[in-house]
């Protein structure tokens, strides 16, 4: 600013419109939401489906953390609610605000402001809360040395330094690293062009029935049937069978899948606050699939928290270029097959020797349109039968459950959860999210699946049995 | 004959409220009148601009120095009503250069700290300016609660004995020969507080010396003493959006026009104006036009103000006057200067002066020079401190602000009730009793309401101009039941009653200017709550009223005349019958009156 | 490829869900497809048919004449005096009927009132009482044609509900039973803020509070009626907000009842309504056992038409970005009105947004609404008109399409709120549009 001559023409360095030096929203922390209050007419819907408020005497819903928090504040504000870190960002607001508020985008952002703001970076809490949302660092460390890492874990005297010092519940079994990440046996297995061969097999058997499938017709399909693979740190690390499930259905349907390097979705960072750490996790992501959509493929993710990150909270929270292109392209992978394949005509006859299911939908997959799907999927599946638990919330919300503080209203929050898949008739529990699935075990001592493995055992049949 | 006071201040606006006080505070016995509640005239119907001077600059350099200086005095004086915002004076591609750098030199010759800005950097204060903003003059232009400032004064000037008579309408003045010697007036209510549903009293209230500071309606009161005063009022139409989209004062750099400034105001954002001139400052076209052109020509400085939401419109009347014989065509080509009229000169009327003209940023001015004027007219000699002494609530503001205490509440609503109460928040809102948030949208909470219930009683309205609960996005459809319900136990259901039902349309008034989009589906969510959910619209008991009021003086109904609470399903396996029956027996088993509820209503 | 369906019904609130069942009655392949969640958490749970008749004059004011109008003992009576246009005139009487037994085999014992054609008063929130047909089994005990003695209870932290107040408002409107009011503090350590559901927690699964008497900690519903006990006097029953459990009401009130030895019930609330997100959870509990297939949280964005125009080919559901097809042989529109934004409006005037049927609405937006909040406002009338098949009809009163019809808030001419008739009219057209998609299916 200068107290200059009234007449100097003060924009001279600004050509036109299109080059706009001024970034308005330089960082996520200093967005304005206010104007999303607007939609607000204040019917609560959204806090009789939050899942804390109901048992949390601390929580006041996200009708005052979201839209009445932002509505009172003024520019220079920097007033958050401490409670915004009960909030387990569960989504469940934003699905169903009757007026499209947007809930969760007004709590990431807060939170991201509280903790800037307010958490002291020394503190333990902020040390825990960073361990936490950066759980692919820990595993990327851990997996080296999986079976050491396991028996680490779960020795009792680290649960007790994890929980007095650090805040971590010792109630919880850390999650057991496989001996194999996914991605090492994806590259034994020959990568990209490994699927790309059995992708191109698939193909021709199913199009040898109508004999006219010429060589150039296969190549013409193989720029449609493209997809990469967002894994997400869990499926990795933790439960590659999922992984490799998608990747043996994909190729099924004759996709050819790539997997290419990718940090965590940013889901436990949106969480707890760490958008520096979301930030740069996104930026590397969008930056590796824009250009993997620019040649053609769709992003499939079997995580739907990951899917969320991807369609819902980067275009949110961040304006990377190629942000919105990467969310326009991204699937739930059963949501991608559904909309691309004749999957109910292709599991016709099909027989699973498997046990009855205890479904549970993941809050972030109701919120993308998903809940249903998975039970008419299944439903299509000969020999199998999946009941729906409910629609109540898993309670474990990521990260938010592995606190030692939140522990309790964690597992209240499920137990509605738990008593309808006490009541089902099922003793084997069916989710797409890791985390509900890490609940679900905790609550039932169920052995969780994903809808996946199911499909892969329904459609294994045809599939020449691979590795 | 000794008068019933000294000085009888006529309106309680801000003119009237700080002459009280001012007088008050020099010692001397005032009673001010005022027909609504404090604010029910022009003051509580302005944009809450405390002018830098800025906008004066050019046309008007008088004022802009008086702007200036009484912007600075009310920034020490009343801290606790004002917002310091900062404005902007932003200049369009089309808006003329010459004006602006008459804006510039204009500013600095009339000493407001003037900083011109590019575009580029007004941008950075306020980013959802327009991006082709050619540039700005920054000035320390504020923002200013009118309700609470009155309501300041008024407790300033009670505390120094002066009577404050709300609800209280002027209905003559007591002339005899050339002397004006007192008023007769209706009280609504009774005197005091509000309290609904008591019969109206006239009282006669004699003073030694009358003041005229009801601005727009001087016309209509100097008429009851046969004097004419040709206020020509003029209205402006301003529409409140439910967020504010900026936190600075926007102005548009130009010569006058419509709709050119954008005033942050507590969490919305004001638009203004426009200036046409009406004959009954009480009865004029409000009208889609007018808000529709503040929104399309605002929205050329803040795009997104084109699609936002508007939670209400209102227009207010301006008290403009020019001296006989000036002649101006175009009210906005009337000075906004205030004129002080001594009947006793100008009329050959003794006892009375009126005040007319003005602008609410320079209230206090106007007060001491008027003050001045009756000390001199009364013999009085007594020193103005107004500009000296702070506002109650103002006084330790921030040694507050500094080390404020939450009290128990999520901390955006304390930071806002400590706003808006001041240095009266420890008083106010700690109490060991449960203090729920009545409105949400404004985040007011029990104890704030109940304390300002201590200080209007029924009237739900001036509750909420001291708090501005039922002022946010649902415009009261989920909050004024609950403040009503606040007035129980110490005020009786029929009462309690009336004042919700005015409330509502009051609420309803305004918000009737917004009907489109976001806001029509809030007042069809408001409707359906208080009409399905509550049936307020069919009350059983506003019917039972009203066969009462028709003329049974014992006030007893029958059956015949009430609901036939027999006709109607009593529930599986009981029959109707047996209400039919207890009506019958003139209920003769009513509820005992009882401590914890039974005591009311009957 | 589409997602295909035989009917698909838009909208997850009363109309849509009963359009979906009634579709469903003969086997076809139903999906209901919902946005947000639905109005019914907004509603009292209660399900009016008609509680007033609709005899004003446009413009005219409830504050005038109309206001002598009582309640109407029989909504059946003045439906054939309903004006043309009306929802139900275009259902008939008959159809009403139909809707409502099918909404009591729907709900089975939740819901009372069907063993009378008469409409019940119940007492509301703010000490008034209102007509209404069906009402949720905790509400029954609380009817104001009972002469039985009374008492409300309030809670300290839940300021829209004073029951002194609303017990003096009751006297005010000449109930037949002595009605008391007194306020409690809720057990347990809540906040001031906290949510109607959290009450319901405590209640519905009994959490262990503290007793506020120095004697450690007991169950909820324990420690609620002591709470209440010393405030009884010979009352024959208690009314609490509605706020006993959202999954185990019965049982909240049974122990109660047992514990105080008075009949309890609920007295319905606003916003958010526990009554209202029980019914909708029962709601959906039926469309997944009659095999209704349900999406939600996605919107329906716009539509493809086929056949010249003269059908809806598929819709398009905006999956966060992706618009993904979604085809049916027939659709039914039960998006709400202006509230479930069914019905959108602007400065430029009201829409309808998914297949762009026409809204009648007056040119002038200063003609949308009068003076009097109480008024008849023609806002509250905005919607589609439709013909008798409820099919929307455009401007030219031509259908919009051959296979689309209209159900509940979406349609014009009625004012639910005036009338208090808001869930009868979702009922009856739901259960008629879907019964006639369902039919021209199996065709």
């Amino acid at each position: 600013m200068s107290d200059s001559e009234p007449d100097r023409p003060t924009d001279d360095h600004v050509p036109d419109d299109e080059f706009e030096p001024v970034q308005v929203f330089p960082d996520a922390e200093e967005m304005d939401l206010r104007p999303g209050a607007d939609n607000c007419y204040k019917c609560s819907t959204c806090d009789t489906n939050c899942p804390v408020a109901e048992v949390d005497d601390e929580f006041p819903g996200p009708k005052f953390q979201g839209p009445e928090q932002w509505r009172l504040k003024r520019g220079d504000d920097t007033d958050i609610d401490p409670s915004i870190t009960k909030c387990s960002n569960c989504m469940r607001c934003d699905h169903a605000c009757p007026s499209e508020v947007p809930l969760s985008q007004m709590h990431n952002t807060a939170r991201g402001e509280y903790v800037e703001e307010h958490l002291n970076k020394r503190s333990l809490e902020y040390v825990r809360n960073r361990i936490l949302s950066n759980y692919g660092t820990m595993a990327r460390i851990g997996s080296k040395v999986p079976r050491l890492t396991n028996f680490v874990m779960g020795l009792s005297v680290t649960k007790w330094v994890n929980d007095r010092v650090l805040g971590i519940t010792s109630e919880r079994e850390f999650p057991k690293f496989a001996t194999e990440t996914f991605r090492e046996w994806w590259d034994e297995r020959g990568g990209a062009a490994a699927s790309r061969e059995r992708a191109r097999e698939a193909r021709a058997t199913s199009g040898s029935e109508s004999e006219s499938e010429s060589e150039s017709e296969n190549e013409r399909k193989s720029e449609d049937k493209r997809v990469a693979y967002f894994h997400g740190d869990y499926a990795n690390y933790n439960t590659p069978e999922v992984a490799k499930a998608m990747v043996r259905v994909f190729e099924t349907f004759g996709y050819e899948v790539c997997v290419p390097d990718q940090r965590c979705s940013g889901t436990p960072m949106f969480a707890n606050g760490m958008l520096d750490d979301a930030r740069r996790a996104a930026r590397f992501n969008v930056d590796t699939f824009r250009e993997l959509v620019d040649d053609g493929y769709d992003v499939i993710c079997s995580c739907t928290s990951c899917s969320m990150a991807l369609r819902q909270e980067y275009p949110e929270l961040f304006d990377f270029e190629g942000t919105e292109t990467v969310a326009a392209n991204t699937y739930d992978a059963l949501e991608y097959l559904r909309i691309h394949e004749d999957l109910e005509a292709e599991l016709a006859g099909s027989d699973v020797d498997a046990p009855d299911f205890a479904y549970h939908t993941p809050c972030h997959a109701r919120n993308q349109g998903l809940d249903g799907q998975t039970l008419e999927v299944v439903d299509a599946i000969g020999g199998v039968e999946a009941h729906d638990v409910g629609d109540s919330c898993s309670g474990i919300s990521g990260t938010y459950g592995w606190k030692t503080e939140h522990y309790e209203t964690s597992m209240a929050i499920g137990e509605e959860m738990f008593q309808h898949m006490d009541s089902a008739d099922a003793d084997t529990g069916l989710t797409e999210c890791p985390t509900c699935a890490m609940q679900m075990e905790h609550g039932t001592g169920y052995e969780i699946r994903h809808p996946l493995e199911v499909l892969e055992a329904a459609l294994s049949t045809d599939v020449s049995p691979d590795q | 004959m000794a008068h019933d006071t000294e000085v009888l201040v006529l309106g309680g606006g801000s003119t009237g409220c700080g002459i009280a006080r001012d007088l008050a505070t020099r010692g001397l016995g005032v009673t001010l009148l005022e027909r609504g509640n404090l604010t029910h005239g022009t003051t509580g119907r302005m944009h809450g601009l405390l002018h830098s001077g800025g906008r004066y600059a050019v046309s008007d350099q008088a004022s802009a120095r008086e702007c200036i200086e009484e912007n600075r005095v009310l920034r020490e004086i009343a801290g606790h009503c004002v917002e310091e915002t900062g404005g902007l004076f932003v200049q369009r591609p089309e808006d003329p250069d010459e004006y602006f750098r008459e804006k510039l030199q204009g500013c600095r010759e009339c000493d407001i700290p003037a900083t011109v800005l590019s575009g580029a950097e007004a941008r950075e204060i306020e980013p959802y300016l327009t991006n082709d903003i050619e540039r700005a003059i920054q000035v320390p232009d504020g923002a200013v609660d009118p309700f609470r400032l009155c309501v300041a004064n008024a407790i300033d000037a009670e505390r120094h004995g002066a009577r404050i008579e709300t609800h209280a309408e002027v209905i003559d003045l007591l002339r005899e020969g050339d002397d004006v010697y007192g008023a007769v007036v209706r009280h609504e209510s009774g005197p005091g507080k509000q309290a609904h549903a008591r019969p109206g009293t006239t009282e006669e209230i004699t003073a030694d010396y009358v003041v005229n500071a009801t601005g727009a309606w001087a016309g209509q009161i100097g008429a009851m003493a046969d004097l004419e005063i040709a206020v020509r009022p003029s209205k402006g139409v301003m529409t409140i959006m439910n967020v504010r989209q900026v936190d600075t004062v926007i102005n548009r750099c130009r010569p006058k026009g419509d709709a050119d400034i954008i005033v942050p105001h507590e969490t919305t954002a004001i638009l203004g104006t426009t200036d046409d001139e009406v004959s009954d400052p009480d009865d004029y076209p409000e009208e889609q036009w007018e808000v529709d052109l503040l929104i399309d020509t605002l929205s050329e400085l803040v795009p997104i103000l084109r699609d936002a939401r508007t939670i209400r419109s209102f227009w207010g009347v301006r008290p403009l006057y020019e001296p006989p014989g000036t002649g101006t065509e175009d009210p906005t080509d009337i000075t906004r200067d205030f004129f002080l009229l001594d009947h006793a000169e100008r009329d050959g009327v003794d006892g009375m002066t009126s005040i007319v003209g003005g602008k609410f940023t320079t209230y206090r001015l106007m007060a001491e020079q008027i003050s001045d004027h009756v000390c001199e007219k009364l013999g009085v000699r007594g020193s103005c401190t107004t500009a000296e002494e702070p506002l109650p609530g103002s006084e330790n503001l921030e040694t507050l602000l500094a080390g404020m205490d939450d009290f128990g509440l999520r901390s955006p609503i304390a930071r806002r009730s400590a706003k808006r109460l001041g240095s009266r928040s420890q008083e106010v809102l700690e109490t060991d009793e449960p203090n729920p948030v009545i409105c949400a949208c404004e985040g007011v909470t029990r104890a704030e309401i109940r304390d300002a219930i201590s200080q209007s009683g029924t009237d739900l309205n001036g509750v909420r101009i001291r708090t501005r609960a039922s002022m946010g996005n649902c415009q009261g459809g989920f909050c004024c039941h609950a403040m009503a319900n606040e007035l129980s136990p110490e005020y009786e259901e029929p009462a309690v009653r009336a004042a919700l039902d005015e409330l509502f349309q009051e609420r309803w008034k305004g918000e009737r200017h917004a009907l489109w989009g976001e806001q029509l589906s809030q007042a069809m969510l408001n409707y359906a709550l208080h009409a399905t959910t509550m049936n307020r619209d069919r009350d059983p008991a506003a019917r039972s009223s009203a066969l009462e009021g028709r003329g049974e003086d014992d006030g007893e109904t029958t059956a015949a005349e009430s609901i036939d609470y027999g006709a109607f399903d009593a529930g599986r396996g009981r029959s109707a019958e047996s209400a039919r029956e207890r009506i019958a027996d003139g209920r003769a088993d009513a509820p005992s009156r009882r401590r914890d509820g039974g005591a009311d209503g009957d | 490829m589409a997602i295909e369906d035989d009917v698909l019904v838009i909208g997850g609130g009363l109309a849509g869900v009963t359009a979906a069942l009634s579709a469903a009655e003969h086997g076809d392949r139903v999906r209901l497809i919902s946005y947000k969640q639905s109005t019914l958490r907004h509603a009292s749970g209660l399900i009016d048919v008609l509680g007033y008749a609709p005899d004003r004059g446009e413009g005219e004011s409830r504050e005038g004449d109309g206001r002598s109008e009582g309640p109407l003992s029989d909504p059946f009576d003045a439906i054939p005096d309903l004006p043309t246009g009306h929802p139900y005139e275009r259902v008939g009487l008959e159809r009403v009927r139909e809707a409502l037994l099918f909404f009591d085999a729907i709900v089975g014992d939740a819901y009372e009132g069907g063993h009378t054609p008469s409409n019940a008063l119940v007492p509301t929130v703010s000490g008034t009482v209102k007509p209404t047909a069906r009402y949720p089994a905790s509400v029954a005990p609380g009817l104001a044609s009972d002469a039985r003695s009374t008492l409300l209870v309030g809670f300290e932290t839940m300021p829209e509900f004073d029951a002194p107040l609303s017990a003096a408002h009751l006297r005010a409107a000449d109930v037949p039973f002595p009605v008391r009011g007194a306020t409690i503090s809720f057990p347990g350590e809540l906040r001031d803020d906290a949510k109607r559901t959290r009450y319901a927690h405590i209640l519905d699964w009994d959490e262990s509070v503290d007793t506020g008497t120095g004697a450690g900690s007991a169950p909820g519903r324990a420690v609620l009626a002591e709470t209440i006990r010393p405030h009884l006097e010979r009352e024959a029953r208690l009314g609490l907000p509605a706020v006993l459990g959202e999954e185990n009401t019965g049982v909240v009130r049974r122990d109660l009842e047992e514990r105080l030895g008075v009949d309890v019930f609920e007295i319905p609330m606003g916003p958010p309504s526990l009554p209202g997100m029980r019914l909708e959870d029962l709601l959906y509990g039926a469309l997944e056992e009659h095999g209704v297939r349900v999406t939600t949280g996605v919107p329906v964005v716009g539509c493809e038409a086929s056949d010249g125009g003269r059908r809806v080919d598929h819709v398009l559901v905006d999956r966060k970005g992706q618009e993904v097809p979604y085809r049916a042989d027939e659709y039914v529109l039960a998006t709400g009105g202006l509230v479930g934004k069914g019905v959108r409006s602007s400065r430029d005037g009201v829409t309808e947004p998914i297949f762009d049927c026409h809204v009648p609405h007056p040119e002038d937006r200063y003609d949308w609404f009068v003076d009097d909040a109480f008024g008849d406002q023609p806002f509250a009338r905005f919607g589609v008109a439709v013909d008798r098949e409820l099919r929307p009809l455009d401007a030219r009163e031509k259908p919009e399409f051959e296979n689309l019809r209209a159900a509940g808030g979406v349609l014009g001419g009625y004012d639910y709120a005036a009338e208090k008739s808001g869930s009868g009219v979702s009922l009856a057209t739901g259960y008629v549009a879907g019964r006639r998609a369902g039919k021209e299916v199996r065709r």
